[in-house]
């Protein structure tokens, strides 16, 4: 199942580059409350005003390079442990809605 | 439009103080949150619950202090890699940003069945939920000798504030060549790595300033947290100058003398020159008060972290069971963040979603070497469960070291901005 969605959504990274990504509507099951909740997660390490040191700012960031990264961390392709094991627990619908809250977030 | 009137209103009560004696009627039909205790798991509930009702919850933090000292990063504060300034943090952002109604008072009970905080100062204040986060008190004495006196003489240092200054300049002045001995708590206690990181700090001071002084450390324990990383570093950065003796090697201690400063245990009586005790810890007493604690600590439901005593009440971080969490700061930030939003549902109706729980335990060993440990968690009906998890390796190159000590800066200004801004 999870194998599943990372191998398709790479395929999908890889054949249409950041174009269908970079659109809200191709973001399945993407819900903006949704991503805004799963969002606490992020910001006790990610700093919520964008000052993080050691750690990158994540909001504001494009959907595309969002899920790219996200994925890469899934597929142990980026290494950082605490990453990793956030990218393990995160299905198709949590990655979209984490990427559409993000990119509308200041 | 209702977010609006909302929030300036409650910023005028704040900055007036009078919030407490005005009418109830004043605040409406608002459902009303009291949060007691202004910590990783308070403060973050408080934020969260006005954050996201938008004022259509009243939120109250009741917290002692006007200034919160974080115990993370207060071991770096001991090693020189912090100033005292930047651990202390203020509640003018919960106020400011979020209208929250502060309230620096001490809670001295709760009344679950009338919902009401009674304060130090005789007020009252009700609730339609409460949340309690406070933390740890201190077993003075679970270490035979030891007592709220003595404290000044042996800090132990596990509350931040004045405690770690107070260990700081005990340190600093230990005379040249001295023994320090450091005595960790028994299982369960707040921070598992901690003592071990406040090792690696003070022997980092003595080896830039006392390089020839020893540190004894007499666990209660056979073994303890990040132990192989920990050994690995302190062989490393510090040979020779660190003694770890475990329980069963010395049988266990016996008394200390806080006059003489001496540590009898079955092997040998240990002098030092400075030390720390840091003794056995329970739930915060007004967890007792309120009568959610079963024994030491509080029975929560893996879900919600509500109280298993009483559903109006929920019980964040090192005060709660939380079975396979560590007791530290990430833990109650992560499970203010599952409460919040199951007490904003219960109140406002707004979605609540599965709750997911996490927690990462940085600590720094020397200078840029970093280690850390963390975990995934689940709500099973009868315990909060690891998921998954992973732990740094001892040999790791110095650049990963490094990244991970720099990753702990991020997730400190991180945690801390997420709490207090
Ligand atoms: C040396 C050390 C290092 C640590 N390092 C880390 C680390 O690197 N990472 C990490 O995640 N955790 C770390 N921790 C653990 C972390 O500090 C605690 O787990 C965390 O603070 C727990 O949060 P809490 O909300 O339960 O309690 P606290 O943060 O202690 O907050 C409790 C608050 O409640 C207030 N209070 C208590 N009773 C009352 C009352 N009756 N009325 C009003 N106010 C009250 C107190 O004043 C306090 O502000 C460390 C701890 C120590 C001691």
């Amino acid at each position: 199942m999870k194998s599943k969605f990372v191998f398709f959504s790479i395929i999908i990274l890889l054949l249409f580059s950041n174009k269908i990504l970079a659109d809200d509507k191709a973001l399945a099951g993407a819900d903006f409350e949704y991503g805004q909740h799963l969002s606490g997660e992020c910001v006790t390490c990610h700093n919520s005003t964008g000052l993080g040191q050691g750690i990158p700012k994540i909001t504001g960031m494009k959907t595309a390079v969002f899920i790219k990264k996200i994925l890469a961390y899934k597929t142990k392709e980026k290494k950082n442990a605490v990453m990793q094991m956030v990218a393990d627990r995160l299905g198709e619908e949590e990655i979209n809605s984490l990427a559409l809250y993000l990119s509308k977030t200041k | 439009m209702a977010k609006i009137t909302r929030r300036s209103f409650v910023g005028i009560m704040a900055a007036s103080t009078t919030a407490l004696s005005m009418p109830s009627i004043a605040f409406g039909a608002l459902p009303r949150v009291v949060v007691i205790g202004g910590g990783a798991g308070g403060a973050t509930a408080a934020k969260y619950i006005a954050k996201d009702s938008k004022g259509a919850v009243d939120v109250t933090l009741v917290e002692a202090s006007k200034r919160y000292y974080t115990c993370f990063f207060s071991n770096l504060y001991l090693g020189d890699f912090r100033n005292y300034g930047s651990i202390g943090h203020n509640y003018y952002g919960l106020a400011v940003n979020h209208g929250v109604n502060m309230v620096h008072e001490w809670a001295s009970s709760v009344n679950g069945a009338e919902k009401k905080v009674y304060l130090g100062s005789g007020a009252t204040v009700s609730y339609d939920k409460l949340v309690i986060s406070p933390g740890i008190d201190l077993k003075f004495n679970s270490v035979n000798g030891y007592s709220p006196e003595a404290q000044s003489i042996m800090p132990h240092a596990w509350k931040s504030g004045t405690q770690v200054q107070l260990l700081k300049n005990q340190v600093k002045g230990m005379k040249k060549g001295g023994t320090f001995v450091m005595v960790p708590p028994p299982n369960p206690y707040r921070c598992p790595p901690g003592p071990y990181e406040r090792i690696s700090m003070i022997a980092h001071q003595f080896k830039k300033t006392n390089p020839t002084a020893k540190i004894v450390v007499l666990d209660p324990k056979n073994k303890f947290s990040k132990q192989g990383l920990f050994m690995e570093g302190w062989q490393k950065h510090y040979p020779g100058m660190i003694e770890w003796i475990s329980a069963d090697t010395h049988g266990g201690i016996k008394k200390i003398n806080t006059s003489t400063m001496e540590f009898e245990t079955d092997l040998d009586t240990f002098k030092a020159d400075a030390a720390s005790v840091i003794p056995a810890q329970h739930a915060g007493r007004i967890a007792m008060n309120a009568g959610v604690n079963k024994g030491d600590w509080c029975p929560i439901v893996p879900t919600s972290m509500q109280s298993q005593a009483d559903e109006n009440i929920y019980v964040l971080g090192d005060a709660s069971i939380a079975k396979s969490m560590p007791k530290s700061g990430f833990s109650a930030n992560s499970q203010a963040k599952v409460a919040a939003n199951h007490i904003r549902g219960s109140l406002t109706g707004s979605k609540v979603f599965a709750p997911r729980f996490a927690n990462t335990c940085w600590s720094l060993v020397a200078t840029n070497d970093g280690i850390k440990v963390g975990a995934n968690y689940d709500a099973k009906p009868d315990k909060i469960n690891k998921t998954s998890g992973f732990i740094s390796k001892t040999g790791e190159d110095s650049n990963l070291r490094k990244a991970t000590y720099e990753e702990s800066i991020g997730w400190y200004s991180g945690i801390t901005s997420d709490m207090f801004s």
